[in-house]
């Protein structure tokens, strides 16, 4: 794989929850850059930082200490190059509007012509596989297809990258493997960069190109580890593979250590 | 199901629904004296028939303009300034914190006061005019629409928020996609209870000091031992609470047809 321009970094991001009852260090000193283009998996034991690490990535909280730059620009705020798909889907989506409503609501401040704009739409929710549900409202779906929607509210968006915070954890086990396969799909049919956030190890090797695995609290990165498995992945012969249950073996050996510590 | 038999569960649906009031008219026919029969205290208590024909003469016709339109103008206007003012002011409160602490122990103050005690100094302040009933309305039926809209607005989903923000959704976009129907259940709900109180006030506005209007009709009958008249606009009264739950049902069935069948499929 050639090596591509460096369009994420992140870098000795620190975070610090101020109470009266005393500072909870939740990042202690976390770096890392991410690729153009790169599907990335951020894996690691509960409770560790990993949603409110997403949130200073993506603008929604400022970081006590360190930088977080897109493109060599420094991150203030949220970013029109970023586009978030959090865990929970009901809450997330609007359930006074429709599907097709929930899709075009970021795209209304974006000036763009009507044309374009419904052709974002449209195309978002094919590739989702919701182009026959565009008049529902979410709560009438599944939760696996509500989770879709969020996925084409934020494809249609046209990110740069695409954020996504434990977002199949709250669904059934059949339905969330459909979803890492749209989600290997849209990496690779659109070329999106995704920053993916699980705690399921199996998850984040079947996934990733590459595995960060980060540290319990004050969270660091404890490692980055490539993932060699061939482009093409499938779930019955991908997770069959023998490399599969080493990488898979070898991240888990990691977190044990890392809560150990 | 075929025309038939849907007619035939119209039908049953309306003998179901009317079976009660006509249990209650027969009731009160048998027990209340006719006029040139009763005595004493029984004068009180007219039959429905006398009662009914009381409503003919007085509210049908010239009269229904004269004395009813009046009535319903006010409420109307009350009802309307009334929810546009408690919505707008209660989105505000309820999106600043510090607007709201400030605020809260005079809301609670005001809304404390009844309205109808209002109604000497709103007389001294406005006369004895329309805007003075409006006024008395409004000062009580905007309070249910404004508290519970502040609730509302504070109640917005955090993740709903965060959604807004990370996508910059721009700030007229979100209150009127996000915090605004967010918090239209809750809106209903003080839209409702605003209703009720609407028109009470109105009734009673017209009682202290008007010459038109449902409640000095009722007031001026009374006065003059036109008791089946009186009777009558009590029933006018009635109709006119059944027509306005029943606009705000249509209303709120539309405005929050998301809501309902959100919690429907929560109930499974």
């Amino acid at each position: 794989m050639a090596e591509r321009t460096t369009m994420l970094r992140v870098d000795h991001l620190r975070k610090v929850y101020e109470s009266p009852r005393g500072d909870v260090e939740a990042i202690g000193d976390l770096s890392f850059t991410m690729g153009a283009g790169e599907l990335v998996c951020i894996v690691g034991p509960s409770g560790c930082g990993k949603t409110t690490l997403l949130k200073c990535i993506a603008g929604l909280l400022r970081p006590s200490d360190g930088v977080v730059e897109m493109d060599g620009v420094r991150v203030t705020g949220p970013t029109p190059s970023m586009a978030l798909v959090f865990q929970e889907y009901g809450r997330s989506l609007y359930p006074w509007l429709t599907v097709r409503s929930n899709v075009e609501l970021p795209l209304r401040h974006k000036k763009l012509p009507r044309a374009r704009r419904d052709r974002l739409i449209d195309e978002s929710l094919e590739a989702v596989g919701l182009a026959h549900a565009a008049k529902s409202h979410p709560w009438q779906l599944s939760g696996g297809m509500q989770q879709r929607v969020a996925i084409a509210r934020a494809i249609a968006y046209e990110p740069e990258i695409l954020i996504m915070d434990e977002p199949f954890a709250a669904v059934d086990a059949q339905t969330r493997a459909d979803l890492e396969d749209l989600v290997r799909d849209l990496h690779r049919s659109r070329g999106v960069s995704i920053l993916f956030v699980t705690h399921d190890i199996d998850e984040s090797v079947y996934l990733g190109e590459r595995v960060l695995v980060l540290s319990k609290s004050p969270t660091r990165v404890e490692e980055s580890l490539k993932i060699d498995l061939p482009d093409d992945r499938d779930q019955i012969t991908t997770r069959a593979l023998p490399r599969f249950t080493e990488l898979r073996t070898h991240v888990y050996g990691h977190i044990q250590r890392a809560k150990a510590r | 199901m075929s025309a038939a038999a849907r007619i035939k569960t119209i039908v049953a649906n309306l003998l179901f629904a009317a079976g009660l009031p006509v249990l209650i008219l027969v009731a009160w026919n048998a027990l209340a004296k006719k006029p040139d029969e009763a005595v004493g205290a029984e004068k009180f208590y007219p039959d429905p028939v006398t009662v009914g024909r009381a409503f003919a003469d007085n509210w049908i016709g010239p009269a229904f303009a004269h004395e009813v339109l009046p009535s319903l103008y006010r409420l109307g206007i009350g009802i309307v300034v009334s929810i546009v003012a408690g919505v707008a002011a209660g989105t505000v409160i309820g999106l600043l914190p510090w607007l709201r602490e400030l605020t809260e122990p005079v809301l609670e103050f005001f809304r404390a006061i009844p309205p109808p005690a209002l109604i000497p100094i709103v007389m001294l302040l406005l006369g004895i005019t329309d805007t003075m009933k409006i006024a008395v309305i409004v000062s009580g039926a905007v309070w249910p629409i404004l508290l519970n809209t502040i609730d509302g607005v504070r109640a917005t989903d955090s993740i709903m928020t965060e959604t807004a923000d990370a996508f910059r959704i721009t700030r007229w976009q979100r209150l009127w996609y996000l915090v605004l129907p967010a918090a239209s259940p809750r809106i209903m709900t003080g839209v409702r209870t605003g209703l009720s109180v609407a028109l009470i006030l109105m009734v009673i506005s017209e009682m202290f000091a008007s010459s038109s209007g449902l409640g000095y009709r009722i007031v001026y009958f009374q006065r003059n031992f036109l008791i089946a008249e009186s009777w009558s606009g009590i029933v006018l009264l009635g109709l006119t609470g059944v027509l306005l739950a029943a606009i705000f049902g249509f209303a709120e069935r539309r405005i929050l047809r998301w809501y309902h069948g959100m919690l429907e499929v929560e109930r499974g």
